[in-house]
């Protein structure tokens, strides 16, 4: 019975053709074609990805969902003379990072003090959350990662991602629980930087490489070193000023060409960092005043 | 080929792929990862041209596009042609011998991933070589394993 149904069903299914394929194929490419165009050229569909991107919020959950659960049994079975010694070694770095703050908290009114002297707008420290990367992009050509707060959080798009050494990227597009941030080291991103020993500006290219980044347009007469700190400069009006971003790695001089090619490493881990902190820029009538400020101030020297 | 398909089967494998496609893979090895997504399309209109087609892999294509983070489109244009050239081959692809499917599936991926990444080119991503191909040799390698699997499943679950 079952057996000759089976192979009834079987016959129908081997000569079933249903409707024409090939309007379907045509009515999804101009469905895609329409798509890509309106995503690319007039950025339209924002909502429509960020709805999907929350409506996918489970499956980048459970992908997760692993390294959460050998986190969870990894912390069951740790014994109490650890977790007794890393609260120890924890509170002693406490106390030297307290101690830094207080002098920094010092530093930090006399930069001030120094900057109304100046003419210049005081800088305002700003309010960071803590975020857990929760995915990295499937696609192994772009830089990105996934990190578990999104508009729900207040997480705009364009807002600056550091970890505890330096600068990450930028929030690229938002969901509900959700972000998406580009790294610096992705081929499409630049920073605005400037050398922390002289103020010489300059931007800092990804080119698809976690452990280098590139400077360009240094001219060979600039005064630049081998490990000197690269941070941010907030002329774009994107990232605050002022967070490390690389270190300047090998400088070579090429004869013949204009610039020297300069190659700079990453401060922030970027394959590596699991908790990073999402940057809100405090007071944000003020963007406008600061790059002319900075400006003035760069001039100066 | 099937007779009976298992709905609960086909939306756990594709969550399933979902998944498999943002995580669970060494990120040493990142570029061999088989294309889930596109395994999942082939073995369903392969199943069953009847139910699943080119509007479903359209679809599905799309949410790989969110995860992605590519183009809205570029993925579910290619999703939706792997269903349209596995519906023109399904009655052939029956009778082939495993190598064979295994060498289709190759070819049907191998164009996907090239549809995607000729597409991306043109919006202006960098230009990799054949790199991009080896989601669909890996795909290729674990079709016999995955058919196997979601066979039997449907057998015992439809």
């Amino acid at each position: 019975m079952r057996v000759s149904a089976r192979g009834g069903l079987l016959i129908k299914s081997i000569f079933v053709q249903g409707p024409i394929p090939g309007f379907r194929l045509f009515l999804v490419i101009v469905l895609s074609a329409t798509l890509i165009v309106l995503d690319t050229r007039f950025d339209k569909l924002e909502t429509l990805r960020s709805a999907l991107s929350t409506s996918l919020a489970p499956v980048v959950w459970l992908g997760n969902a692993p390294d959460q659960f050998s986190g969870w049994v990894a912390s069951l079975f740790t014994t109490r003379d650890d977790l007794q010694a890393e609260n120890e070694s924890l509170n002693a770095r406490l106390l030297i990072l307290e101690r830094r703050a207080l002098k920094y908290a010092a530093l930090a009114a006399e930069n001030n003090r120094l900057r109304e002297l100046l003419n210049a707008s005081g800088t305002l420290d700003d309010r960071v959350i803590v975020s857990e990367i929760v995915g990295v992009s499937p696609d192994p050509f772009s830089h990105e990662v996934i990190i578990n707060k999104g508009d729900r959080d207040g997480v705009k798009v364009g807002q600056a991602i550091l970890d505890a050494y330096g600068l990450m990227g930028q929030v690229q597009s938002t969901s509900n629980f959700t972000s998406r941030v580009l790294l610096i080291s992705d081929s499409s991103h630049a920073v605005p930087v400037e050398v922390n020993r002289n103020g010489l500006r300059a931007i800092l290219l990804g080119n698809g490489d976690a452990n280098s980044l590139e400077l360009v347009h240094v001219p060979d007469t600039a005064d630049i070193r081998e490990g000197d700190m690269l941070v941010s400069s907030g002329l774009g009006g994107r990232f605050p000023r002022g967070y490390p971003v690389a270190e300047v790695a090998t400088i070579e001089k090429v004869p013949g060409e204009q610039f020297i090619r300069i190659e700079a490493t990453p401060r922030a881990q970027l394959s590596r960092s699991r908790m990073v902190l999402v940057v809100f820029q405090a007071e944000p009538e003020l963007d406008d005043a600061v790059p002319a400020s900075q400006m003035n101030a760069g001039e100066e020297p | 080929m099937l007779s009976v398909i298992s709905y609960p089967v086909f939306g756990f494998s594709i969550i399933l792929s979902l998944v498999l496609s943002v995580s669970l893979f060494p990120v040493d090895y990142f570029e061999l990862r088989p294309e889930w997504l596109g395994l999942m399309v082939f073995y369903w209109t392969f199943r069953a041209p009847a139910q699943f087609g080119i509007l479903l892999a359209w679809c599905l294509g799309l949410l790989l596009d969110v995860l992605e983070a590519t183009p809205l489109g570029v993925n579910a244009l290619a999703m939706g042609l792997i269903a349209f050239l596995v519906l023109t081959v399904h009655q052939r692809l029956r009778m082939f011998p495993m190598p064979q499917q295994c060498l289709m599936v190759f070819l049907l991926l191998g164009i996907n991933q090239m549809l995607v990444h000729f597409i991306k080119q043109t919006l202006g991503a960098d230009n990799t070589g054949f790199e991009y191909l080896w989601p669909a040799l890996t795909g290729a390698l674990i079709w016999p394993v995955l058919c196997v699997l979601l066979d039997n499943l449907n057998r015992k679950l439809g």
